[in-house]
């Protein structure tokens, strides 16, 4: 005698069925349109792109303003779109006379990349904007379409702020950054394949500090004897030559 | 710009430290993404206690048998919800069912989901009740005799015979379904582990750490039930059941403890080079948090509470209060640990050199009240189902 199929498997059996039967059915039911990807999407892309359009883009910039355009293009500011300094510009495109954009002529806008920020790469051009220039806006001295870096030897601070503070507080504050290091000109365009020299003889500090050297107020040794082996900025930090190593 | 966005980001702005890509400065996975895999959590621990009774024969935590599987249905109902209002559009829900992509670990979730609800939890939970519900809609009056009709599918057998099918019944789908929760929960764990750009987040042991603390929090939470329902109702705490789940609890912590522990000396032994920007995180974004309540309030005390209660032989009132404030204590501590993860993974730059902060929101989609309300939201839940289907045996034989 076959075994009885218990009432609760039935049961469920029945609920199960419905259930499956009804997603099937609403699968074979649903148009295929309706199980488009592009179908689910298209909600999305209607929301956005209802959205009003903010900017302009370069191209519409370059179209009146193709002087600027063309200095900013070989310039070290090449990479940044025009809308990043003077903010969305569409409706400025599509009425030029009426509605001008946003151009940057008080201190503010330059610092949020050019302030001195320790976890930029080395190199960036980077300075304190409570000491540099003060109250001047940076488009006094630098034209934001063709931005030139700073010249050696007073704006080795741009880059070196942190060596530049600690120099200035040292009895090596008078000296210049030059009288040590030589620096190519190309140092400020590739400033980590282009290096600056640095001394590498005992006898370049001697000139200075050497017993009998023209410089009086130096604090002189005999550098036949004053640890021969080593050179100099092996133990003292030029940049604060209080502070030994 | 958007100006309400431009005040929030300049808000935000004096609070990042070092240096932040512009699209890391907000957090974009809010507090309700820490709600949803502490939710889940729950479910997964409160089935796996539930499982003790079934599968393992632990005889002593029977009375908590199907206060844990209710328990576990509430929060689960509750649990894609947090998803829901963080995505928008609750309406389009359905639709990853009808375009599944297999391919999308995010977007299977609907059929891990479903599984786990249809397929083992309301499935397991009609097995246990049937009986009874079949006996209720006998003796109970119009309209509650023809809803536990419908909820028993107008079933009538409770011969011997039906009763013990039932049994067994449950106790397969129970079998299927430890591996069910394992996924469920896993799968959570998995959905950060795997995301390979975040090292705080990539790790093959998350699943397993998730995993763990679901337990640890299922556990818990079943024991604060069961404390806060069993005087309401007027009866005795049973305390070989309590002192069981107590070391369970215990078991649970410590595992939970050792491998989250192994994970922590495991990235500190490999050094990669996210470490330094990880010491940094928890130092100071995740210091309170992580340190103090995720572990010394979550972990180390309530244990040391658990264990004292047991060594010192206390007395069984003393011995009830240290269970209960373990337990809040560990619900403390697993949301920690859930923010941590969630939020955390979130305050540092992929560019490892700098943080930035999470400022929530109170009010709104996605602030502080709609992350309370869903946490409130199962206990409603859970109080509900405990009016419609009493969980305790004694309300069955009493009708029977």
């Amino acid at each position: 005698m076959p075994k009885k199929v218990p009432e609760q498997i039935i049961r469920l059996g029945i609920v199960i069925s419905i259930i499956f039967g009804s997603v099937a059915l609403t699968l074979y039911l649903l148009p295929p349109a309706l199980k488009d990807k592009p179908f689910h999407r298209r909600s999305t892309i209607l929301a956005e792109t209802a959205k009003p359009i903010q900017f302009a883009g370069s191209n519409a910039c370059a179209d009146c303003h193709d002087d600027k355009y063309q200095q900013k293009k070989t310039g070290y500011h090449r990479n940044l779109s025009c809308e990043t300094c003077h903010g969305p510009a569409a409706e400025h495109a599509a009425d030029p006379i009426t509605i001008k954009p946003f151009v940057a002529r008080e201190r503010r806008g330059c610092p949020t990349c050019h302030e001195y920020d320790p976890s930029r790469p080395t190199g960036f051009p980077q300075i304190n904007p409570t000491i540099h220039n003060p109250l001047q806006p940076c488009v006094t001295c630098h034209n934001p379409h063709d931005p030139v870096p700073p010249r050696t030897p007073e704006e080795c601070a741009a880059c070196h702020a942190g060596i530049v503070r600690t120099k200035a507080i040292s009895s090596h504050a008078l000296v210049a950054c030059t009288t040590c290091h030589t620096v190519p000109e190309k140092h400020k365009i590739t400033p980590r394949i282009i290096r600056p020299t640095k001394p590498e003889t005992r006898d370049f500090c001697g000139k200075c500090h050497a017993k009998g050297a023209p410089v009086v107020d130096a604090p002189k040794i005999d550098l036949s004897t004053h640890w021969e082996k080593y050179v100099c900025w092996q133990c003292h930090y030029p940049h604060l030559p209080a502070e030994r190593l | 710009m958007n100006q309400e966005l431009t005040e929030k980001l300049t808000d935000l702005l004096s609070q990042v430290t070092g240096y932040i890509y512009p699209n890391e400065i907000e957090i974009h996975w809010s507090i309700l993404i820490v709600v949803y895999p502490y939710v889940t959590g729950v479910v997964a621990g409160a089935f796996i206690l539930a499982s003790l009774v079934k599968v393992f024969n632990v005889e002593e935590v029977r009375p908590t048998y199907r206060l844990s599987l209710l328990t576990a249905l509430s929060f689960l109902l509750v649990a894609p919800l947090p998803l829901n209002l963080h995505l928008g559009h609750p309406e389009r829900a359905y639709e990853i069912f009808l375009t599944p992509n297999l391919r999308s670990a995010m977007a299977m979730f609907g059929f891990v989901y479903a599984w786990y609800l249809m397929g083992v939890l309301l499935l397991e939970i009609w097995f246990e009740y049937r009986g009874d519900l079949v006996v209720w809609s006998r003796e109970k009056q119009f309209p509650m005799k023809w809803i536990y009709r419908l909820l028993s599918l107008f079933s009538n057998d409770i011969s011997k015979r039906a009763l013990e099918f039932d049994h067994k019944a449950a106790k397969a789908i129970t079998i299927i379904g430890i591996p069910s929760a394992f996924l469920l929960h896993g799968y959570v764990g998995f959905i950060f582990g795997s995301v390979k750009a975040n090292p705080w987040w990539s790790s093959v042991l998350m699943p397993i750490v998730f995993l763990m603390s679901a337990i640890v929090s299922g556990i818990a939470l079943i024991i604060f039930l069961y404390m806060v329902i069993t005087p309401i109702r007027g009866e005795t705490i049973d305390m070989r059941c309590l002192d069981r789940l107590a070391s369970f609890l215990f078991y649970a912590v410590i595992v939970d403890f050792s491998l989250e522990a192994l994970d922590f000396v495991h990235r500190l032994y490999e050094s990669e080079e996210s470490v330094k920007i990880l010491a940094t995180l928890i130092n100071q974004k995740l210091f309170m948090s992580l340190l103090i309540i995720q572990v010394l309030l979550g972990m180390i005390i309530p244990s040391a509470m658990l264990v004292a209660g047991r060594a010192w032989r206390l007395s069984e009132e003393l011995r009830k209060l240290l269970y209960f404030t373990a337990c809040i204590l560990i619900q403390v501590g697993i949301f920690s640990t859930r923010w941590n993860v969630v939020i955390g993974g979130q305050l540092f730059s992929k560019s490892l050199r700098g943080l930035t902060t999470y400022k929530m929101e109170v009010i709104g989609s996605e602030g502080l009240m709609m992350a309370l309300a869903l946490l409130v939201l199962p206990f409603v839940i859970l109080t509900i189902l405990v009016k419609l289907i009493p969980p305790w045996k004694e309300a069955s034989r009493q009708t029977s």
